[in-house]
């Protein structure tokens, strides 16, 4: 054996580019093990090269009774800050447009199971990640992903993230035209992009083919392109409808038109001046409204909008910006085989159930793409190297991620469809069901992620598991509702665009924390994520499934013909919506039913931080608990106001509502704060935001200055839009009500 | 020959009447009460949707205890990530002490006993190290490659422990896929002997 590495083996095989930056990146490991780079600049440079961290990388696990120290080798040396050098942590690997090679799943693979636990998860943004890597792999890991053309470079950190585009883009039927040669154009011009660098968040660009399907989802991006074509002089002329400022994150924001067609030679300079209005008026200090959506919606789409072109004028003129619109004519996907027709071939009757959910027939006579249904997004690198041969013999490079968290196989010949599904069924990836009910989205939640609060895998799996038992007998009308779950509030899981939704919280009962989902309706997948769902309640995780049964019984019972979910949600307003899931906001004691407080797929003790000493449980309730409840009925309040129209009556209850939820948790300390508003934001303010209780360990004070920002501006003439975010708003800072008074501990109580 | 990133050893249940579900709160009770000397453990993660493949991992720092059930054969697999020793020598000796340990605490579990039981007659073993163990075919031209070198070197190894009829077999599988080898062992002897003989020969 000799000391020949990685580096030296494929130093052919590497971007001359890419593998510098790949030694640069491992001299910073070695300056930062030296103590000669500061923790947060090394945190901010692993992040831009994918490197992110994992849950319990502070060196700190509860075991289910307590918390305790994971006893890593070096605890005084770390790769940011409260993040120890030695703890595993994830890989992000960029996959622009979602489109990936057979020689790219093989390297996958490879760097699966040496570095990570052999596990790759697709993530709704098409991005692949790896969990349970050690940082000093991650050089050798990034040379292997070079040598095939695979970067992570600003797949994290306050950079562009990966370019989304749909996954049907070339072959879909309702397309204006291919938006990938544009996406990925998008995505190799600010990769590393000077303007891109001085961000003070994240940013997160997608490409839509049509208007009418879900496909990129620009509604909820930063930065979305909307393919359009438009007759100019007589001819037709390419271009996109550019949208900006959409998101979801704590409170989500639907993008605003910055243009109504921009010209495909516009779109990269066009990109170029919103990069550089956003680095430069965007917020650096407060990262919580340091998305470019606060930013459009402080100065408005036409201020924005008027920048932007002031900006554009400025710009010195770059060839890239239209260079790559030479090679348009000649971008073609090149099919594997010719293309064929089933002729009405009789498959059995798992394959006919296969073809109706993960068959799409392409615009393309005799092609079809297929969708390899990923349970919660994950495959083996086992499944995937054998995933790259079937895409060899069937589809050569046509293999694309997707945001719904499965891989496509496109120009499938029709008639290979038969063998294929029995070739993908062999490597047990035939799972039939693609798009619908069971096929669930999540996020990481708990399983790996720092701010997970409740296990969105853990029950993504349970209703996949219960509802694949019963997929043949569900009515027709509720198969194809879409089901998302993330583990906090942050929306990795998309939950605001799902007809039913899942996010993570949790509810104190006695002396005991109880995983919770807050449950979302109505929000809608189509339209590129056209509208967003609102949180109606509560709920203990352990009753999710229930709640599915009980929501999905009654639209079958109760919906018109044709009516769609989200019309039904829609029309039974959501005080009856609430309604539904109110038997299940009944919190049992611990004694009653100790499974209540464990989560799904994990029997440690919800967080036994809580528990009190020498309180007699199930006896006595908080006085905090008496009075948070009303806080939380005018927040729904708050919500019919707005099924109703009235968005200044939803304003004043969302913001009422903060108020009593912030008296709530004054009076656990002082009793006798009084009811004017002006007294309880100015206690709430001295006693728990200035003294960093109320803080959350990630967002910081975000929660609070919500309430402080609506009592110190109250808004004269607030329209839906800004109601609906207020609301969310105020959904937040009451769960941050919650937290901080179980972390506080109020010590007030009343006998019941 | 130096140890491979990654050495993984997979003793196969001769009987498993548990559901997999129940080795997740074994798992997380192993961690609180820290039961692998010499290994941190740190989680506990479910793969069990993916069918055929590994169900539930105990992630720890140094290696990592499978549930697997790849290629329709369940078994305990032992994935020794790190601090193994500096020879491939040392690693097997270091890989299959804790795998035959993790054997050993599962089949004496409070909740698993009686339920499971692993053989000692036949094990998988991979090394994970494409870079020094690449699993390229031979060349023919009678110059030994790594594999093969490995393939001399583990035999030996598990000769001396598991019985002179002992024999390792190279899986002819994809070049793509580690370096594997399958242990044939009929005259095996148990667990606490082979730990024994392990112990006397470190």
């Amino acid at each position: 054996m000799s000391n020949i590495g990685w580096k030296d083996v494929l130093s052919d095989d590497m971007p001359v580019e890419l593998a510098h930056e790949i030694d640069i990146f491992e001299g910073q490991m070695e300056l930062m093990g030296q103590g000669k780079l500061d923790e947060k600049v090394f945190a901010e440079t692993r992040l831009r090269r994918g490197v992110y961290g994992q849950r319990y990388d502070n060196g700190q696990r509860h075991d289910g009774f307590e918390s305790r120290e994971l006893a890593f080798e070096e605890l005084e040396r770390f790769k940011g800050p409260d993040t120890l050098w030695h703890a595993p942590g994830m890989q992000r690997i960029k996959v622009p447009s979602g489109g990936l090679t057979p020689k790219q799943l093989d390297v996958l693979a490879q760097v699966a199971d040496e570095y990570s636990d052999g596990i790759l998860h697709i993530t709704t943004r098409q991005d692949i990640q790896l969990h349970f890597v050690h940082i000093e792999d991650t050089p050798d890991m990034m040379r292997r992903l070079a040598s095939v053309g695979i970067t992570t470079r600003e797949a994290c950190g306050n950079s562009v993230r990966n370019v989304t585009c749909c996954h049907l883009a070339g072959v879909c039927r309702t397309e204006a035209f291919d938006a990938t040669p544009y996406s990925n154009a998008f995505a190799d011009f600010l990769l590393g992009h000077d303007d891109v660098q001085d961000f003070g968040r994240k940013f997160k660009p997608a490409f839509s083919g049509c208007e009418s399907e879900a496909c990129g989802l620009v509604m909820m991006h930063d930065l979305g392109y909307l393919a359009q074509i438009q007759e100019v002089d007589g001819k037709p002329k390419r271009g996109f409808k550019v949208f900006v400022g959409g998101g979801l994150g704590t409170v989500p924001h639907q993008a605003k038109v910055l243009s109504e067609f921009t010209p495909e030679e516009e779109i990269l300079p066009q990109a170029q001046a919103v990069s550089r209005v956003f680095a430069r008026l965007g917020e650096k200090r407060n990262r919580n409204r340091a998305r470019i959506k606060f930013l459009v919606a402080k100065v408005g789409i036409e201020e924005f909008r008027r920048l932007v072109e002031e900006e554009r004028k400025t710009l010195p003129h770059d060839d890239r910006w239209t260079a790559y619109l030479d090679t348009l004519p000649h971008y073609e996907e090149k099919p594997t085989r010719p293309p064929t027709f089933l002729n009405g071939q009789v498959g059995s009757s798992e394959f006919n159930q296969w073809f109706e959910t993960n068959v799409y027939s392409q615009r393309q006579d005799g092609y079809s793409v297929v969708t390899v249904n990923l349970p919660l997004g994950d495959l083996t690198s086992k499944q995937t190297w054998e995933l790259a041969d079937v895409a060899r013999k069937y589809v050569g490079d046509n293999v694309r991620s997707t945001v719904e968290q499965n891989i496509v196989l496109r120009w499938v010949s029709d008639s290979d469809l038969p063998n294929l599904y029995e070739e993908l069924k062999a490597i047990g990836l035939g799972d039939a069901g693609a798009g619908t009910i069971v096929d669930i989205t999540a996020c990481p939640g708990t399983d790996t992620c720092k701010l997970g609060i409740a296990s969105s895998r853990g029950l993504a799996g349970e209703l996949r598991t219960r509802l694949t038992v019963k997929s043949a007998s569900l009515p027709d009308a509720i198969k194809d509702l879409k089901i998302k779950i993330s583990g906090c509030f942050n929306s990795c899981g998309q939950h605001h665009v799902s007809d039913i939704g899942f996010f993570g919280n949790s509810r104190r009962s006695g002396n005991f924390k109880m995983p919770h989902f807050q449950v979302v309706l109505g929000g809608m997948w189509r339209e590129n994520a056209g509208s967003y769902g609102l949180a109606v309640g509560a709920v203990p995780s352990k009753t999710v499934p229930e709640v599915v049964d009980v929501i999905t019984n009654r639209y079958v019972e109760e919906r018109s013909k044709g009516e769609t979910f989200q019309e039904w949600i829609g029309r039974i307003g959501k005080k009856e919506a609430r309604s539904m899931i109110q038997p299940f906001m009944k919190l049992p004691d611990f004694e009653q039913q100790p499974e209540f407080f464990s989560d799904w797929g994990d029997p440690r003790v919800f967080s036994l931080g809580d528990i009190g000493i020498g309180e007699c449980a199930g006896e006595v309730v908080s006085l905090f608990s008496m009075e948070i409840s009303p806080a939380e009925s005018e927040a729904f309040e708050a919500q019919v106001a707005l099924d109703e129209n009235d968005p200044a009556r939803a304003d004043a209850m969302a913001y009422s509502s903060m108020v009593k939820a912030a008296r709530a948790l004054v009076r656990t300390q002082f009793l006798d704060v009084g009811d004017s508003p002006d007294r309880i934001v100015e206690e709430f303010k001295s006693r728990f935001f200035d003294t960093e209780l109320f803080f959350d360990q990630y967002a910081k004070g975000k929660f609070g200055q919500y309430l402080l920002d609506r009592h110190n501006n109250p808004n004269p003439n607030p329209d839906n839009d800004s109601a609906h975010r207020l609301i969310e708003e105020a959904l937040l800072f009451i769960e941050a009500t919650h937290v901080c008074e179980s972390k506080v501990g109020g010590n007030v109580l009343i006998e019941i | 020959m130096i140890a491979p990133q990654r050495l993984c050893v997979k003793f196969y249940f001769e009987e498993l009447s548990v559901d997999v579900d129940t080795f997740i709160p074994v798992f997380h009770r192993w961690i609180r009460e820290d039961v692998v000397s010499n290994e941190m453990l740190l989680d506990v993660a479910d793969y069990k949707h993916i069918l055929d493949g590994p169900a539930i991992f105990l992630i720890g720092h140094e290696a990592d205890y499978v549930v697997d059930f790849t290629d329709g054969k369940p078994g305990l697999l032992y994935v020794r990530k790190r601090d193994a020793g500096p020879s491939l020598s040392d690693a097997l000796g270091t890989t299959l002490t804790q795998a035959l340990n993790g054997v050993k605490l599962a089949e004496n579990d409070v909740e698993l006993a009686g339920k499971l039981k692993l053989r000692t007659d036949g094990a998988t073993i991979v090394l994970l190290d494409r870079l020094s163990y690449p699993n390229a075919s031979s060349n023919g031209d009678g110059v030994s490659s790594a594999a093969d070198a490995a393939q001399a070197q583990l035999a030996e190894n598990l000769t001396a422990l598991f019985g002179s009829d002992a024999t390792l077999t190279r899986v002819a599988n994809d070049e793509r896929e580690p370096l594997t080898f399958e242990l044939n062992a009929p005259s095996a002897p148990n667990v606490d002997t082979l730990l024994s003989q392990l112990e006397s020969v470190n």
